[in-house]
């Protein structure tokens, strides 16, 4: 009966013994080079601002807007994708449904919109 | 909202073409409050700055009354139980009680957020600049380090207005406010799982940001919502949790599936017991059932006192509405082995409740654990799994969330220079400044420990003798010890208020503008009434079960 | 009628609430005693209407919250009449004694208004929880009568007193809703469950409840080991305010015990007569005792009301020990218990109202203070000292008609217990002749008292008004019995004939 799960326990075996390993062995083998950018946050990407003293600094709210409205829309699509692969079957309720749920989806668009949420400095 | 879980439903049934039937007349009072909300944020949106209060207060009042209003005409046609929306709501007595004590409740709740003549422009953050887009920049202005100051910057300066002089109240609060009632209209009106999860974040959300927006006191009011959100979500993620596991046990998340399932199965009891005590948890967080209640002083504290008063009546009608539908209609066939668990969580939330409450010295903590004190006994009514059981309950929850809305109503009168003067020592000697105020208060108190003649005797009155007749003697007798030491907390502040002498630099009492007065009245002739003529009421939380 | 009595004060009391405080003090003070007077004049034009043969009179019943089966059901019988017109007779000595009153007249004379309805109410309630919404009104109201106009620690011997009574009122809610369950179908009312006495038979259930219901009443009567709110609630209580928590409050209590606890428990109190005698005579022996070694005049009454309780407590239980004795004996033991609330209830709000003027002429009860008061007030000197002879069951007076009768009841089946009791008497005699020796005989000593007159003022008109009739009452019950006796007597058989099913 448990046959089926033995790949997925052999899975999740490999991945944790890849992760063990890739963080047991960085030490061992890496260069040892430093410089400021290795004590940051991200090594890439954008900088915390203000530069963290003890404990980290702030993400400037701005970001979070954004990640926001693209969670919203992102939310919209996985809503209106499968409605249009089977519209056909679904008739005039589903059309009706639709239209209702982008039309209040819209309202939150048309909120943010009037007062500003889309200005990007 | 309603809609967008009725695509998801149907798009899970690929094949089936017929749209579920809806009864819309049943359903309308949601159906206005959610399309009420949506307006709102429209207004939000289009109406000049100067108008919005006006009409965000008038549309509030009139979706509700127009929602109470539909809801009596449906109501008196005496309707049939029923369910609809493919079953995910079900539509019966209790629903319909529960709308009507949610949409009274939210009705005195917005009538005293609405209030602005108390605290100049409103107990709200104040409009802000003219676009709510905080550039990086202003955001992190300058702070060298102390979260306390990153978590709440000082209210941005009122932007200069002719007109005014107090800068005008965000109104966002009103549609939040309706959203998250609407919430709570599903919620306890939930017949499957996922239903109701979905409801759970509705009203909790919009909660959530409301908690924060008080204008005094910017940083326990933050911090206040921070703590509600994190475990909120924290709740949140048990109830799922148990949604998934007693999904994986019976196979459905309709209520009635799981019941099924319970009667007489040979699936595995871990995975029932565990995702019932999970999804139990959720609620019971929900309903600031101790030992889930540590959010609730703090929020309660931190909140505005406005919002305060709707988290703590409507919250746990809805909660409580919950729980009751959850235990009476999925689990009641599996009551024998589960119910000595909540026995347990009814004492120690009466306990908590009652014995913590003593030693508090702010108003609003000490109502916060009278609330959980009051939650234990609820929790008595909603495990006798009865039919008096459930009207009792059903009845106390009116009784104890009006009562809630005018205590807090009278708590936003009582003010300094800096705000709402909360810590006990400011009411000593309220009743020399202010007999009128005094006197309802300690009538409401008096309410709130259950003296005869108020509604808070009749609510513990009829859960404890529904309690009785299900034979839980001994949880009556802890719940009466119990009210005895609430009664001590309560009988305090009446003594501080009437029988001590008034600080001199203490507290002045506002004149309530015509909206808290409206509120307060409200909660003060329903306590009387429920109190001395109980029976209509009694007889319409009475006429029938839940239907599933 | 009964709803008349009843509801009178609390109309008069929402009147006069619509009245502005300034029109000054006289205009509360006078309609109180115009109001208790009318409702005085009410209860005996009931008295005079009322046939002792008749069981329940006046009855009336209106449906109130017919799904829990509780009705707004009130009448009298032999067992309620005389302590309603006790209560209207003691609220009206109080109204006019209170003529003086000058703090806060106004919230006074409203709230003893309404605590008067409520006092009526419970003695007129047939039923249980209309019985309890007045027993808990009354502590609410006595709370803020003894927090507000009280002296010494008045807050927190008000405080000690809602406690201790509203823990004893939950108790007793749960023992009600213990015997309305029992029954079929759910009822509160009181004539209905004593027909049927529904937990005939029903062993520890019966007993519980009958024991949730007992420290209830025993709580507000008060019986020893219940009685510590007692105390410090009369001493630190206004004169008025003592008088009807003694004279009325702890009535409640004892009645319970005669309108609830016998004929609807009837089995059950058999069962339990015996421990209902211990607690009453150790009431009796505990309350003299302490009562003795007081120094303080009032909290000396208060442990001799401890004690008077006590013979009640005797009476009653003793009317639940079926074996030895016949059903006269046991029917006069509950006369004597009912006649022994009317008497205490005159006699001991006398006692107060008397202490209250020790208080208002010198702001102190301190016994060893005063002295050879007789000289400067022969008539209260003279007054308290027949009131007190009264207290101590002297023949002529009230207080012998009803500790004889409780005694010749109860000596059959509680012999022991009896003869105890009977110890009580002598030590109460002993300790109320001692008072009256130290304070009213021997030199002239008086306390000083800022701002107090040279001498003792003597009773004044309007004191001796209040008092007097009180004690010519007590007299007029000693001398000639009969009027109330015979009004007892039927209500006392047919308890005792419920009890003995």
């Amino acid at each position: 009966m448990l046959d089926p799960y033995i790949p997925l326990v052999l899975m999740f075996a490999l991945a944790l013994g890849f992760a063990v390993f890739s963080v047991a062995i960085a030490p061992l083998v890496g260069p040892r080079r430093y410089n400021k950018a290795k004590f940051d946050a991200y090594e890439c990407g954008i900088e915390p601002s203000p530069q963290p003293t003890v404990g980290g600094g702030r993400m400037p709210v701005a970001y979070y807007l954004t990640a926001m409205l693209f969670i919203l829309f992102d939310i919209e699509m996985v809503f209106l994708y499968p409605y249009a692969v089977s519209a056909d079957s679904l008739g005039m309720f589903g059309v009706a449904a639709v239209v209702l749920f982008i039309a209040t989806f819209g309202f939150a668009d048309l909120y943010v919109w009037y007062r500003g949420g889309f200005e990007w400095n | 909202m309603g809609v967008t879980t009725q695509t998801g439903a149907v798009i899970l049934a690929q094949q089936s073409i017929a749209p579920p039937p809806i009864h819309y007349s049943a359903i309308a009072p949601v159906l206005i409050v959610l399309g009420a909300a949506c307006l709102a944020v429209l207004v939000e949106a289009f109406v000049p700055r100067r108008l919005r209060w006006s009409v965000q207060v008038g549309l509030s009042l009139c979706t509700l009354v127009a929602a109470g209003a539909w809801l009596v005409v449906y109501a008196r046609g005496e309707p049939m139980g029923l369910t609809t929306l493919a079953d995910t709501l079900a539509i019966d007595t209790p629903t319909l009680f529960l709308w009507g004590t949610l949409l009274v409740l939210g009705l005195a709740s917005i009538l005293l957020i609405a209030d602005r003549s108390v605290e100049p422009g409103g107990a709200f953050v104040a409009e802000s600049s003219a676009a709510p887009s905080p550039s990086p920049r202003a955001a992190s202005g300058g702070s060298t380090g102390g979260t306390a100051t990153s978590i709440a910057p000082a209210p941005t300066p009122a932007p200069a207005r002719a007109t005014a002089s107090v800068a005008e109240m965000r109104t966002e609060v009103f549609p939040l406010g309706l959203f998250s009632l609407g919430g709570m209209m599903v919620f306890c009106a939930a017949n499957d799982l996922l239903t109701m999860f979905i409801a759970l974040e509705a009203l909790s959300l919009p909660l959530y940001v409301m908690c924060g927006l008080a204008r005094r006191r910017r940083l326990l009011s933050q911090e206040a919502a921070v703590k509600y959100f994190l475990l909120g979500a924290f709740a949140s993620a048990f109830f799922l949790y148990g949604l998934a596991l007693l999904y994986g046990y019976a196979g459905s998340v309709e209520l009635s599936a799981i019941a099924d399932a319970t009667a007489g199965s040979l699936r595995s009891d871990t995975l029932l017991f565990a995702g019932l005590g999970l999804l139990v948890v959720g609620l019971l967080f929900k309903g600031s059932v101790g030992p889930f209640h540590m959010w609730t002083p703090d929020v309660y504290h931190g909140a505005p006192t406005a919002v305060t008063g709707f988290m703590a009546a409507c919250t746990k009608v809805a909660a409580f509405g919950a729980i009751l539908r959850v235990l009476h209609v999925a689990f009641e066939a599996s009551s024998w082995e589960w119910h000595w668990v909540l026995w347990t969580v009814a004492v120690v939330s009466m306990v908590i409740g009652a014995v913590l409450g003593l030693t508090q010295s702010d108003i609003k903590r000490m109502v916060a654990y009278s609330s959980i004190a009051h939650a234990g006994f609820l929790l008595i009514g909603a495990i006798t799994l009865t039919d008096e059981g459930l009207s009792a309950t059903l009845f106390y929850l009116l009784a104890y969330g009006v009562t809630t809305i005018a205590v807090f109503g009278v708590i936003s009168l009582v003010r300094t220079s800096e705000g709402e003067a909360t810590h006990l020592s400011a009411w000593s000697g309220l009743a020399k400044r202010s007999p009128l105020i005094a006197w309802v208060f300690t009538f409401l108190l008096l309410a709130l420990a259950g003296i005869p003649l108020t509604s808070g005797f009749m609510g513990k009155f009829v859960v404890f003798s529904a309690a009785l007749t299900a034979g839980m003697a001994p949880l009556v007798v802890i719940a009466l010890v119990a009210s005895a030491v609430a009664a001590f907390f309560y009988l305090r502040v009446i003594v501080l208020m009437h029988f001590n002498e008034p600080a001199p630099d203490g507290p002045t009492v506002s004149v309530p503008g015509a909206f808290t007065t409206a509120a307060i009245t409200l909660g003060v002739v329903v306590t009387l009434l429920l109190g001395v003529l109980p029976t209509p009421v009694l007889d319409w939380a009475s006429v029938g079960g839940f239907v599933s | 009628m009964l709803s008349l009595i009843v509801f009178l004060p609390l109309v008069a009391a929402a009147v006069l609430a619509a009245v502005p405080a300034s029109v000054g003090r006289r205009v509360f003070a006078v309609s109180w005693v115009v109001v208790a007077a009318a409702d005085l004049a009410l209860v005996v034009a009931a008295w005079i209407g009322y046939d002792p043969s008749g069981g329940m009179a006046y009855e009336q019943q209106l449906p109130w919250i017919p799904t829990a089966g509780v009705s707004y059901h009130v009448g009298i019988d032999g067992l309620s009449l005389p302590l309603v017109a006790v209560t209207a007779g003691l609220f009206l000595a109080c109204a006019i004694y209170s003529l003086r009153q000058t703090h806060r007249v106004k919230s006074f004379v409203l709230l003893f208004l309404g605590l008067q309805t409520v006092s009526q109410g419970l003695f007129t309630a047939l039923d249980l929880i209309l019985f309890f919404v007045y027993f808990d009104l009354s502590i609410v109201g006595m709370y803020f009568v003894i927090a507000r106009w009280g002296h010494g620690s008045a807050k927190r011997s008000a405080l000690t007193f809602f406690l201790y009574t509203f823990i004893g009122s939950l108790a007793l809610l749960l023992g009600f809703i213990g015997l309305s369950l029992a029954a079929q179908p759910h009822t509160f009312d009181i004539v209905a469950l004593a027909r049927a006495a529904p937990l005939a038979g029903s062993g520890a259930y019966g007993a519980l409840v009958l024991l949730a219901i007992g420290i209830g009443l025993a709580i507000k009567t008060p019986t020893v080991p219940f009685h510590t709110w007692l105390p410090p609630a009369h001493t630190d209580a206004p004169a008025a305010g003592s008088a009807i928590l003694a004279g009325v409050l702890l009535k409640m209590g004892t009645y319970g015990f005669v309108r609830i606890a016998m004929p609807l428990l009837p089995e059950t109190w058999r069962q339990y007569a015996s421990v209902v005698v211990v607690v009453g005579v150790l009431s009796v022996l505990y309350g003299a005792l302490v009562a003795l070694a007081q120094e303080d005049f009032k909290r000396m009454i208060a442990y001799t009301s401890v004690n008077h309780m006590g013979y009640i407590i005797l009476a009653v239980g003793a009317a639940g020990i079926l074996a030895g004795s016949d059903e006269q004996a046991r029917s006069l033991a509950v006369t004597g218990a009912v006649t022994q609330m009317v008497s205490h209830g005159l006699l001991t709000g006398a006692l107060f109202l008397l202490a209250g003027i020790l208080y208002d002429r010198r702001d102190s009860y301190d016994m060893s203070a005063y002295s050879g008061l007789a000289g400067p007030a022969p008539v209260f000197a003279g007054v308290t000292g027949l009131v007190a002879f009264a207290s101590l069951g002297l023949p002529g007076f009230s207080g012998f008609i009803a500790e004889f009768q409780i005694f010749t009841g109860s000596l059959a089946s509680a012999t022991v217990a009896t003869a105890l009791a009977l110890l009580g008497i002598l030590i109460t005699a002993g300790l109320l002749l001692r008072a009256l020796h130290r304070v009213f005989l021997g030199s002239l000593r008086i306390p000083d008292a800022p701002g107090a007159a040279r001498d003792f003022t003597d009773l004044r008109p309007s004191e001796a008004a209040s008092i007097l009739p009180l004690l010519a009452m007590a007299i007029a019950i000693g001398v000639l019995p009969r009027f109330l006796l015979d009004v007892i007597e039927p209500a006392a058989t047919a308890l005792i004939g419920m009890v003995g099913r």
